[in-house]
């Protein structure tokens, strides 16, 4: 796929013939430069954003041909996202954010419930009810990583999570979504300048002026159609 | 409420319960002050229906058209009227001081107290009980130099074969209303003597009926006209014949509603900015919640509630804010400048039309709003800070 920004002498191709496949399961690491396109990327998979040209294919669905609708209720199903700045709605508490997808879904037979052990597996379990303004940057982390995972989405994808927080905070929340990915068996896409923080992963993509490379730099090779 | 803005929602709740508030203040006190006129015209000068002959004066005998009335079980009383202007003096100290075309009205005194109140308005003395007394209106009386009760005036009234007529009467009341829609500019005398100045033995010039139900108005009246078709009558309800005085109010109080609506337009507009800015200030969650799968069916919805919580809330509050404002003016006898007492109704029709005009009109001033918040994309709002 190909995305385009602007028209004419402002135009700037954020993405420019990308594509790559990725297994159920799998978890990604999208590494790259400021400006290299991995945000971008994450967008277009994300169904957040539309492709210039190109395709996204979710479990064998076209996504391209989906109504504005369709669209978001494949997002409420499907993907899961943690975004780098936790994006916590601040009104409601912590335990509310967590249902928030499931309510969505209209599905909220049992939503508290789900939500309650998804925070007692990420240690909010104190937590769940005060105001998501009043916990820690880490604790909105893992809170959001509740949330992206509240649908037992198909992709969860994350953004820089661990780009606002310190490295011992950031080395947890980590562990929690390899963890995470481990023990529910979901696709983890996660987007990040700093690979090193995650170690061994399943694989790897590098972004760089728009095209995506498989592996890390030192050793990268084209992924295109 | 998903978008928790606790100071804007507070914010745009006063703004429609304020603007219902006006409203009711402005009902309470301009439609008072005309229900108020529309009462003492009805008490003091026409009654409930008033009757008149197109030849200025009815011939045909009062009395036999008075109990045609009272044989009617909606009419409480009626009283004949009789009406001129007369030249008055009074000497004073020596000094002799004069009005000329002073208005004067012949009442019945026995049957004008039934059907009348302008007997109350006596507040000095006492009502017109003999064929030589007179009771001046107050402003005459002061007009006259300050008469007193007891002080002897002369009147000088013009009869129907153009010879003036001159008869001496003893004050024995001063007439003052609260408002002023009495006799104060009159003087008030016996409808016989005034028949006997005026050589007009048995004439009428009106004859005021009063009503145990004053709804019934246009049925006594279209009764009575149904009754007499071929004489000369006029019958109108207190609204038609009272109508030269009234229509300067009415247009007054179209103006004040008009700027009372105009006042809850402004809260319109204040819900509609306080809207905008909650999905201004909440771009970035309004981003996320696309994000996460919401519909902008869903945002839309988000927003709407809002606004008719607002407008529920706002309503409501403004509704018991102005009824009680309303008991108010009633359990203290609320009066126009410290004289008329203002004649204050609760009418539930305009109650409910004013909340749920108020009512609509936040859940309408939320739609752009909401429209606007959905079509923010998910992307460009989540960079919002």
């Amino acid at each position: 796929m190909t995305k385009i920004y602007g028209e004419g002498d402002t135009q700037v191709r954020a993405l420019q013939d990308v594509s790559f496949s990725v297994s159920k399961g799998e978890f990604l690491l999208v590494i790259g430069a400021s400006g290299s396109g991995k945000s971008t990327l994450l967008n277009m998979i994300g169904l957040l954003d539309r492709p210039t040209n190109g395709n996204v294919i979710i479990d064998g669905i076209n996504t391209s041909t989906l109504s504005d609708n369709q669209i978001s209720s494949f997002r409420n199903r499907k993907l899961g996202f943690i975004f780098q700045s936790a994006n916590l709605l601040s009104d409601l508490t912590v335990l509310e954010n967590v249902t928030l997808p499931r309510q969505i879904m209209g599905n909220n037979g049992t939503a508290i419930s789900d939500a309650k052990k998804l925070l007692t597996t990420v240690g909010l379990e104190p937590q769940m009810y005060k105001r998501a303004n009043k916990i820690s940057g880490g604790q909105a982390q893992r809170a959001a990583i509740a949330r992206g995972l509240a649908n037992s989405p198909s992709i969860v994808l994350a953004d820089e999570p661990t780009g606002n927080l310190d490295s011992v905070t950031a080395e947890t929340v980590v562990q929690l979504m390899k963890s995470m990915s481990r023990k529910l068996g979901q696709t983890f896409i996660v987007v990040t300048h700093d690979h090193r923080q995650f170690g061994d992963v399943d694989r790897v993509i590098t972004t760089k002026d728009g095209r995506a490379f498989e592996g890390k730099e030192s050793s990268k090779i084209e992924v295109t159609a | 409420m998903l978008f928790n803005k606790k100071a804007s929602l507070i914010g745009a709740v006063l703004a429609v319960t304020i603007g219902i508030l006006v409203i009711h203040v402005n009902f309470v006190i301009f439609q008072g002050l005309f229900d108020a006129i529309v009462r003492d015209l009805t008490d003091y000068r026409f009654g409930n229906i008033q009757v008149t002959d197109e030849e200025d004066y009815i011939d045909k005998s009062d009395i036999s058209l008075i109990n045609w009335f009272e044989r009617i079980p909606y009419v409480e009383a009626a009283t004949p009227r009789l009406s001129t202007t007369a030249s008055i003096n009074i000497t004073k100290n020596g000094e002799r001081i004069e009005e000329t075309r002073v208005p004067v009205v012949g009442v019945d005194p026995l049957r004008d107290i039934r059907a009348s109140t302008v007997h109350k308005t006596v507040d000095e003395g006492q009502f017109v009980y003999s064929r030589n007394s007179i009771v001046l209106g107050s402003n005459v009386a002061r007009d006259l130099g300050g008469a007193q009760v007891g002080d002897n005036v002369k009147l000088k009234i013009v009869d129907r074969y153009g010879q003036d007529q001159l008869k001496r009467f003893i004050v024995t009341g001063i007439a003052r209303s609260p408002g002023g829609q009495g006799f104060d500019y009159s003087v008030i005398m016996h409808i016989d003597t005034l028949r006997d100045l005026m050589d007009r033995d048995g004439y009428t010039s009106s004859i005021m009926v009063k009503l145990n139900d004053p709804t019934k108005a246009i049925e006594v009246k279209e009764f009575f006209l149904r009754s007499f078709p071929n004489e000369d009558f006029i019958a109108e309800t207190i609204e038609e014949a009272a109508e030269q005085q009234l229509a300067g109010f009415r247009s007054g109080i179209a103006m004040i509603n008009m700027i009372g609506y105009f006042g809850m337009m402004s809260s319109a507009f204040a819900v509609v900015t306080i809207q905008m800015m909650l999905v201004n200030s909440k771009t970035r969650e309004i981003g996320v919640m696309r994000a996460i799968g919401a519909k902008r069916k869903d945002i839309l919805i988000i927003f709407l509630f809002q606004g008719l919580i607002i407008g529920t809330i706002g309503a409501s509050v403004g509704t018991v804010a102005g009824l009680g404002y309303t008991i108010y003016a009633q359990e203290t006898k609320m009066s126009w400048n410290n004289s008329l007492p203002l004649e204050v109704t609760i009418q539930w029709d305009k109650i409910l039309q004013t909340a749920l005009t108020a009512f609509s009109l936040a859940v309408i001033a939320s739609l752009y709003p909401s429209y606007r918040a959905t079509k923010l994309l998910p992307v460009e709002a989540m960079r919002t800070v």
